[in-house]
């Protein structure tokens, strides 16, 4: 999926104000991402998705593999696994499976696992809004951080994102409760 | 709502029982280990640098196998818990089944062809509940 191609940007006509997530969902814009919990386990965090995004979603499910794996489980199996540990609330560590692209007001976030990277924001602590969907070696070799950072930035204006639905802080412990 | 758009208010993001069980499996091993190697930093001042020193490989193989971009063996895992002076604890259980629990989706779809369990839902996939990297006593040998 691509940044400048993505329809999700494109689509702007009609832009109600959005001051809350019921709001965002109901205006279509993100869905509630869900993954299996296992035993007695409760959701702790929350993940929403953009259309393009749980399209990027059901590629995984059907088995898109990028052209080389680093991996040892497959892509889709990276995104369940971290999907899972999100959700259920367990520990991400810091640059290894989360990190702000650029230290601003309202930073785009990138979701990480070793053959996938997942873009979007945390809309509030604990709550994060998945954007883009790429494999980890297009994103290096065609540096796109930069891209799918503006795209996001550009999505929440087409929104008309309120400031209250983007966490502000770039530390850790500012997106994500332990 | 946007003209266009399929409403879809929740997304169910299910690869299948199989296909979980193996990812969330090798997810929680190279989280244990990472546990593992912080824990010891803080304790030792352990770094990669030296792990990969003592196993004598050069660190960005340990880097790369702690980051998930390196195949990890039952071998470099038992080399890398040596290293770290770290026990290994490792147990299959059959799933405790409660009422009330989350149930098992017991389709897969992913990879392997479509697997479909007609028992109800009863059968489910034996997994690993328990991966415990610990010190070691002194004295103590390495099982696995």
């Amino acid at each position: 999926m691509s940044a400048l191609t993505s329809r999700t940007c494109t689509q702007s006509s009609f832009r109600p104000h959005m001051s809350t997530i019921e709001d965002l969902v109901a205006a279509g814009a993100i869905s509630r991402i869900e993954v299996e919990l296992s035993g007695r386990q409760q959701a702790q965090r929350l993940l929403y998705g953009t259309p393009d995004f749980i399209e990027w979603l059901r590629k995984l499910v059907d088995g898109a593999e990028p052209e080389s794996c680093l991996g040892q489980a497959t892509a889709a199996e990276q995104v369940d696994q971290l999907f899972h540990l999100f959700i259920s609330g367990g520990p991400l560590i810091h640059n290894r499976q989360f990190r702000y692209i650029r230290a601003e007001e309202n930073a785009v976030w990138e979701l990480k696992t070793p053959d996938t990277r997942i873009f979007g924001w945390f809309i509030k602590r604990d709550c994060f809004v998945c954007v883009f969907g790429d494999w980890t070696d297009k994103v290096k070799d065609h540096d796109l951080y930069r891209g799918y950072r503006i795209a996001i930035r550009r999505l929440r204006r087409q929104l008309n994102i309120d400031n209250t639905l983007c966490v502000q802080g770039v530390d850790p412990g500012d997106v994500l409760s332990v | 709502m946007f003209r266009g758009w399929i409403q879809v208010t929740s997304f169910q993001f299910d690869i299948g029982s199989r296909a979980r069980n193996a990812g969330r499996f090798i997810g929680r091993v190279r989280n244990e280990l990472l546990r593992a190697l912080s824990e010891r930093k803080k304790e030792e001042k352990l770094s990669q640098q030296e792990l990969a020193k003592k196993l004598e490989v050069h660190r960005s193989l340990i880097n790369r196998q702690l980051s998930g971009e390196s195949n990890l063996t039952l071998r470099s895992l038992a080399d890398l818990a040596w290293a770290m002076d770290m026990e290994i604890s490792f147990e299959l259980k059959k799933p405790a089944i409660e009422a009330g629990q989350n149930q098992s989706v017991t389709t897969s779809t992913i990879g392997h062809g479509q697997i479909k369990y007609i028992d109800g839902g009863k059968r489910r996939t034996l997994h690993c509940d328990k991966l415990v990297i610990a010190p070691l006593a002194r004295g103590e040998s390495t099982n696995l």
